[in-house]
């Protein structure tokens, strides 16, 4: 079959490698019909996440139809249309039945990396560097999914791909950043970042009762997606991102602080341009400029929401703000299998709608111009999703 | 890129020997499994509890919060490391899952010698 596979530092080509087969009894095949780039992707394209190796297949958010399900598969069926979970869970530890399946204990078989560099491993991710379980990704044709009957979730048939493929990680990443800050009438919630994950965080946070929404972005495409939702927005290029929130919301700050950026912030600055280079010369691992702002901005006693992916350690860390003014930190990989279900759900309805997401429908062939399109936001990219 | 993730494995594996004791040889390795403790005690406990037992010291403790149980197995090297956590696999969800036969593309030579060694480094451990 056909799959994009990293090749080294920003390089990506289409090969030709072997099908994937049933390897366990709960596994199922399936055929990807649609399979979207992630902000997430470019630390591994970039070359941040060690442990990713030239041959490996990227790609972790896809829709597709079940091919082959093994002999212990119960409820998945050949033939059904599923969104698979970029997360894999088993569904039967204790962290799973807990609801926290990105913890999971059993998914990744190659624990010893996380246990080493975080004190514990959490489940794996489809395509996501051999610490982070070394499955193959979804950008291909066919992608193995252990644990089927957990990780596949049917599709309404009235939810279009280009909706339910973000059914798989942007809608129910941007959904558990709200969650996890108990959005709810009332709140005045800032989302740091408008790729697809920030658009979604704003849109639940909406549909969990905000009061305000201020969406916070540099590029103007991105920041009116998240205008067009009903969200106030703020163009870090143009104002003192601190300075607005403050009056924007009486000088209290915002009640919830969603940070959707991650280990390569961007900003302004001389804190910015140490940033940078202190990352460029792998003296931290993350560039820290968003988490830190959303600390800065939080109200007292509010929460801040960690979506964008870190990896490993921030420098100037503003814990003092953290212990002083109360807040509470909270953050993970998604949990997605809680949300999924419920998100189809309202796809179904119309209540939720993925699809302007899907800037760029593009063939697997053309998947290393995706990445480019994606990662440089040229031609108004938001996400470039591949139709292998 | 596999390389560096071994060294940094390695370079924070240094930095926590520095920092701590050094691992005690008689020390436990424990992992906490979704069942009850009457399941792994016994004559009808998982063949594979049995045979660690033969050559380890293996304790069985309920979990607290009801949380299934705690199996600590002493003078666990890498491989018995492996062997347990495959065995909470086996127990919490019927199967050992595999990865080792996955779709990939070209592997340079490194990598062809890398994937495997990095794979051996991460479930058996750099203790």
């Amino acid at each position: 079959m056909r799959a994009l596979c990293w090749t080294g530092v920003n390089e990506l080509s289409v090969e030709n490698v072997p099908d994937p087969g049933l390897l366990n009894r709960q596994d199922a095949v399936v055929k990807v019909t649609a399979s979207s780039t992630c902000g997430s992707d470019l630390h591994l394209l970039d070359g941040y996440v060690p442990t990713m190796m030239a041959g490996d297949v990227l790609g972790h958010e896809f829709v597709g139809e079940v091919v082959e399900t093994g002999p212990d598969v119960r409820e998945r069926r050949v033939g059904e249309r599923v969104t698979v979970c970029s997360i894999i869970g088993c569904g039967r530890c204790h962290y799973c039945k807990e609801g926290l399946w990105s913890l999971c204990d059993n998914s990744n078989p190659n624990p010893g990396f996380l246990e080493t560099s975080n004190g514990h491993a959490g489940a794996a991710i489809f395509g996501y560097s051999h610490a982070l379980g070394g499955f193959a990704g979804s950008h291909a044709e066919y992608v193995r999914v252990p644990y089927a009957d957990v990780n596949a979730f049917p599709v309404p048939e009235n939810v279009p791909d280009a909706s339910a493929v973000f059914a798989s990680d942007a809608v129910p990443t941007g959904w558990m950043g709200a969650d996890l800050g108990e959005v709810g009438p009332g709140d005045v919630v800032a989302v740091w970042g408008c790729g697809g994950v920030g658009q979604m965080a704003t849109l639940a946070s909406l549909r969990m009762g905000a009061d305000r929404v201020i969406a916070i972005d540099r590029f103007p495409e991105r920041l009116a997606m998240a205008a067009e939702m009903g969200a106030d927005v703020l163009d870090y290029g143009d104002v003192d991102v601190l300075e607005a929130l403050k009056e924007l919301t009486g000088g209290r700050g915002p009640d919830v602080c969603i940070e959707a950026v991650g280990m390569e912030s961007h900003g302004t600055g001389a804190q910015y341009a140490y940033d940078r280079v202190k990352h460029a010369l792998r003296l931290q691992t993350d560039r820290g400029l968003s988490l830190r702002q959303a600390i800065h901005a939080c109200r007292k006693g509010g929460v801040v929401s960690v979506l964008g992916v870190y990896l490993g350690v921030v420098d100037k860390f503003p814990m003092g703000a953290v212990m002083n003014k109360g807040l509470t930190l909270r953050g993970a990989q998604q949990h997605g299998h809680r949300y999924i279900p419920m998100i189809l759900d309202r796809m179904s309805k119309g209540e939720i709608d993925a699809s302007p997401l899907l800037t760029h429908p593009m063939r697997l062939e053309d998947g290393s111009r995706g990445y480019e399109l994606f990662k440089k936001k040229q031609d108004g990219c938001v996400r470039a999703v591949f139709r292998p | 890129m596999l390389v560096a993730g071994a060294a940094a494995v390695a370079g924070i594996a240094l930095v926590r020997a520095a920092r701590s004791a050094p691992p005690n040889p008689d020390g436990w390795f424990a992992v906490t499994v979704e069942t009850e403790p009457s399941r792994l005690t016994g004559p009808d406990r998982p063949d594979e509890l049995a045979r660690l037992s033969e050559r380890h010291e293996v304790r069985i403790k309920p979990a607290p919060g009801g949380r299934g149980s705690e199996i600590a197995v002493r003078e666990a090297d890498g491989e018995t490391r492996d062997r347990v956590r495959k065995l909470k696999q086996l127990l919490e969800t019927g199967e050992v899952l595999l990865v080792d036969q996955q779709p990939e593309g070209h592997r340079t030579p490194l990598g062809r010698v890398g994937v495997p060694a990095f794979r051996h480094l991460t479930r058996k451990g750099v203790r």
